[in-house]
Parts: C-alpha cells; sequence; structure tokens
C-alpha cells in the first residue's frame, strides 16, 4: 500500500488531502502539532525542528513502509501590516513555513532518491503570487515555498522524483480570517464563494496519482483571487 | 486516479483526429464522457468516434456558421455540450520576416478566432445550465515565445488571455475555463518542428528531450490526464489559471 506523509495533517487543507488520498487506498501519516484522526499515523512534531521532523519520517518509514508522497501542508496564517509587524512574528512565519516545508521535503526526498520514485507537493498560495496588503510576512513565507519547489523541482527531476506545489486561494479551513468570509471580500472573488478544502485536496491528489508531466509548476486553484 | 463528474457529459473536443485531440477524447470518454470527435478532415474525426464510441463532426473552427451548424445537429442527437476542449491549431513555420500576412491570418483564424467563436457558441449554454468545463490548449510558446514560431506563439500567447477574460465571464455560474500550456509533446504536430529543423521526427523528438529536464518530451496521454482534470468537480476552482505540463522546460537547463 502506497503511503503519504502530510505535514499540518491534523486539520484545514492537511486533512481533506489526507481523507481523499485515504479514500483512494493510500496509508496516511501525519505530523502535526495536533492529534489527528482518521489517518493511520498520528505523529505530533513540530515542522521547526528538523531533528524531530527527521526522526517522525523514519518512523513512518519503520510502522508504515516506504514513503511514496509528501505533502507539507503545515501553515498559519495573521494580518499584519509590514510597519507593525515584530521581528519574531516574523521569523515565526519564515520558519513554520519555509523550514517546515525544506526540513520535511529535506527528509524524505533523501529516502526518496535511494528508490529514485516518489512524488511531493508543497502548498504555497495565491498571496505568495501576488501579495496583499497586511500580508506581506505571509506572502513572503509563501513566495518563499514557491521559489524552493521549483528549485527542488529541478534538482529531483533527475532522481525521477515529481514536485509541484499547490497555491490556493482562500479556502474553507480553520485558518481563514473572518474578514476573508464577510460579504465584500466573497464579493471580490470571481466564484464569490471561498475554496472548498476538497477542491484543493482534489488537486493534491491528482498531481501524485495521475500521469502527467509538470515539474516544478504552480498550481492555484483560487476561486478567481488571482487571475 | 478516477476523477469525479466527467462521466455521462457531452464533451466536443476540437481537432480529435491524431495526437493530443485523440489522447483527449480516449481519456474523456475512458472517464464516462459522451465525445464529440472534431477535426477538419472528416476521415480522422470518424475514426476518433469510433476509437471513443462517440459522434464525428468534422467542420473547420475557423468558419463559426459551418461550426454553429454541426454542433447544433449534434446537440440534437446528444444534449447540449457541457464540456469543451479548444484543441485544434494550426502551425508553421518560418522566420518572422519570411511570414506572409495570409498566413498570420490562417494561423490566427484558426487558433485565435476559431477558439472565441466556440467558446462564444458554447459557454452562455453551459452557463444557463449552471454547469461546464472549457479546457483551451495553449502552447508554453504562448508563454514564453519561440523563434520562427511568432504567429503560432501569438495566437497561443492571445488564447491565454482569453481563456482568463472568459473564465471572469463565466466562472460565477459554474462554467470553470482554463489553459493547458502544454510543453513539447510527441504528436504528428513535431512533423512541422523536424521539417523546420531538416530532421526526422524521431530527431527532433531526441533534440528536444534533450533542453527539457525531465529528458524527454511529454506523452499526449499526460497532456489529456491535465484535460480531463481541468473538467472534473473539483475543478471549478480554477479561474483562468494556465497550467504547465511541460517536464520543466520553462528555464533554460544547463547543469
Amino acid at each position: 500500500m502506497a503511503v503519504a506523509v502530510i505535514t499540518g495533517g491534523a486539520s484545514g487543507l492537511g486533512a481533506a488531502t489526507g481523507a481523499r488520498l485515504r479514500a483512494a487506498g493510500l496509508e496516511i501519516a501525519s505530523l502535526d502539532l495536533h492529534e489527528a484522526t482518521d489517518v493511520d499515523l498520528s505523529l505530533s512534531v513540530d515542522v521547526r525542528e528538523a531533528d524531530a521532523v527527521d526522526a517522525a519520517v523514519d518512523r513512518v518509514e519503520r510502522e508504515l513502509g516506504p514513503i511514496d508522497h509528501l505533502l507539507t501542508a503545515a501553515g498559519v496564517y495573521e494580518l499584519s501590516p509590514i510597519g507593525g509587524t515584530p521581528a519574531d512574528v516574523w521569523r515565526r512565519m519564515l520558519a513554520i513555513h519555509v523550514d517546515g516545508t525544506a526540513n520535511a521535503c529535506r527528509s524524505v526526498y533523501r529516502r526518496m532518491i535511494e528508490r529514485r520514485a516518489g512524488s511531493i507537493v508543497t502548498i504555497g498560495s495565491e498571496l505568495g503570487l501576488c501579495g496583499d496588503a497586511e500580508a506581506a510576512h505571509y506572502a513572503a513565507a509563501k513566495g518563499a515555498i514557491h521559489g524552493f519547489t521549483k528549485s527542488l523541482a529541478m534538482e529531483a527531476v533527475r532522481h525521477g522524483i515529481r514536485v509541484n506545489c499547490v497555491a490556493p486561494g482562500p479556502a474553507d479551513t480553520p485558518l481563514l480570517k473572518p474578514e476573508m468570509r464577510a460579504p465584500e471580500y466573497i464579493d471580490s472573488l470571481v466564484l464569490k464563494r471561498i475554496v472548498k478544502p476538497d477542491e484543493v485536496a482534489a488537486t493534491v491528489a491528482f498531481l501524485m496519482l495521475d500521469e502527467h508531466n509538470f515539474v516544478g509548476q504552480v498550481l492555484s486553484p483560487n476561486a478567481g483571487a488571482v487571475v | 486516479m478516477r476523477l469525479d463528474g466527467i462521466a455521462g457529459r457531452v464533451a466536443l473536443v476540437t481537432g480529435s483526429g491524431q495526437g493530443m485531440g485523440r489522447a483527449i477524447a480516449e481519456r474523456l470518454a475512458a472517464e464516462g464522457a459522451k465525445v464529440v470527435a472534431n477535426d477538419i478532415d472528416p476521415s480522422t474525426a470518424a475514426a476518433t468516434a469510433d476509437l471513443v464510441g462517440g459522434v464525428a463532426a468534422p467542420f473547420d473552427v475557423s468558419d463559426p456558421d459551418t461550426a454553429g451548424a454541426a454542433i447544433a445537429e449534434v446537440e440534437v442527437a446528444l444534449g447540449p455540450v457541457d464540456v469543451l476542449v479548444a484543441n485544434h491549431a494550426y502551425m508553421t513555420m518560418a522566420p518572422f520576416l519570411e511570414e506572409s500576412p495570409e498566413n498570420w491570418w490562417r494561423i490566427l483564424d484558426v487558433n485565435l478566432f476559431g477558439t472565441g467563436m466556440l467558446i462564444e457558441r458554447c459557454a452562455p449554454a453551459m452557463a444557463e445550465r449552471g454547469w461546464g468545463r472549457v479546457v483551451v490548449i495553449a502552447s508554453e510558446w504562448g508563454v514564453i515565445g519561440w523563434p520562427n514560431a511568432t504567429a503560432y506563439a501569438a495566437s497561443k500567447g492571445g488564447l491565454i488571455s482569453l481563456v482568463k477574460s472568459a473564465a471572469r465571464a463565466f466562472g460565477e455560474a459554474g462554467v470553470a475555463i482554463n489553459a493547458i500550456a502544454p510543453g513539447i509533446t510527441d504528436t504528428p504536430q513535431l512533423d512541422v518542428d523536424a521539417l523546420d529543423a531538416g530532421v526526422s521526427h524521431e530527431e527532433i523528438v531526441r533534440r528536444y528531450g534533450e533542453d527539457i529536464p525531465l529528458g524527454r518530451v511529454g506523452r499526449a496521454d499526460e497532456i489529456a490526464a491535465v484535460a480531463a482534470f481541468l473538467c472534473s468537480t473539483q475543478a471549478e476552482a480554477f479561474v483562468g489559471q494556465v497550467v504547465q505540463p511541460n517536464g520543466g522546460s520553462t528555464r533554460t537547463w544547463g547543469i
């Protein structure tokens, strides 16, 4: 049975993708600060801690077997104006997204290289594509994930490993701010609604499971936030 | 991966007598769609229709009256078009200064105007029914340009803007309109490239493959998988996006 590791698998997009992949017959391991339900292995990990992530990935391989797929979905979101964002808030945002993504990729990618197979999908954001007011630190973190993903993809492709990014628009998850559920914001989206978690999950599942030649691409199901 | 929401839909695939279009027709049929196979060549359209258990509708996409009449006839038999995959293309290669105005217009007529007319014909009725999918096959060259392919690249770049605008117009009504900009893909269209370079089809496939990080050109069934995904239920959140299955060839590759 194929094995997928999902960082941030306890809630939101990570949980939605886990459910979809599990329905497709994969075994799911969640690496998250919080306990995940409806997975095959739930490990409590802070993705900022490289050694802890590596130990968790090692345990996944021992308990479930070789990892075929990785989704890096762990993240946080908050609004903060540039002038008023303290350094520790900036660093925390970058650490969770950029270090967190790189830590999980480093650990899993190394194992995938030996087997010359696997797929990695990172979660970016439409805010990483175009930015927005009061989202500079989040957009910077997500933009870094886009650049990281494209670069890793170019390294990994020669080892037979596919790496791509999904950059969703505002999705119906616990991270979404109340401002983005307000009618004025919803009206600004082409679809006049926010993105459903399963729409992101289906995109991730397609990238992992179907035959295609995407390499280092950023796919953005965003409900028309960025066309 | 089995995709949601395609079974039972009427799917018009233009230029599906061969290559990418035929692969898309096959994949959509495998997902349960009722395929309408269009090509300018009636014999290849019929062959694809036979292959996928669909209906042939041969017409020239650059002639809106003929196209409209042919689509109307098919809709009487199968029901309204739910999915439009505009895959048809006309391509020649020549240095920019040697391109004739007549050839420029032929490329723009078929690739850009033809697709615009098809969207205009099909999308409003999709919107009325509250569900529809349009997938336009653009090209990597419409994103990054290519020497000796100025008119073709211009037509494909125009398609990308067309898709974005149409997606804005019809998205709220449940009609997802997106573009695929494939990289070099092994189809009979590469014969044009081979002719331009003065080499065989196999040689141009090898040469192009060397410059692609994946180490090979794309396969038609890989592009078909992407087209099918964009027709699925969950693809509605894709609004005027340009997805690029190209083996990583967008940037130069030198290491």
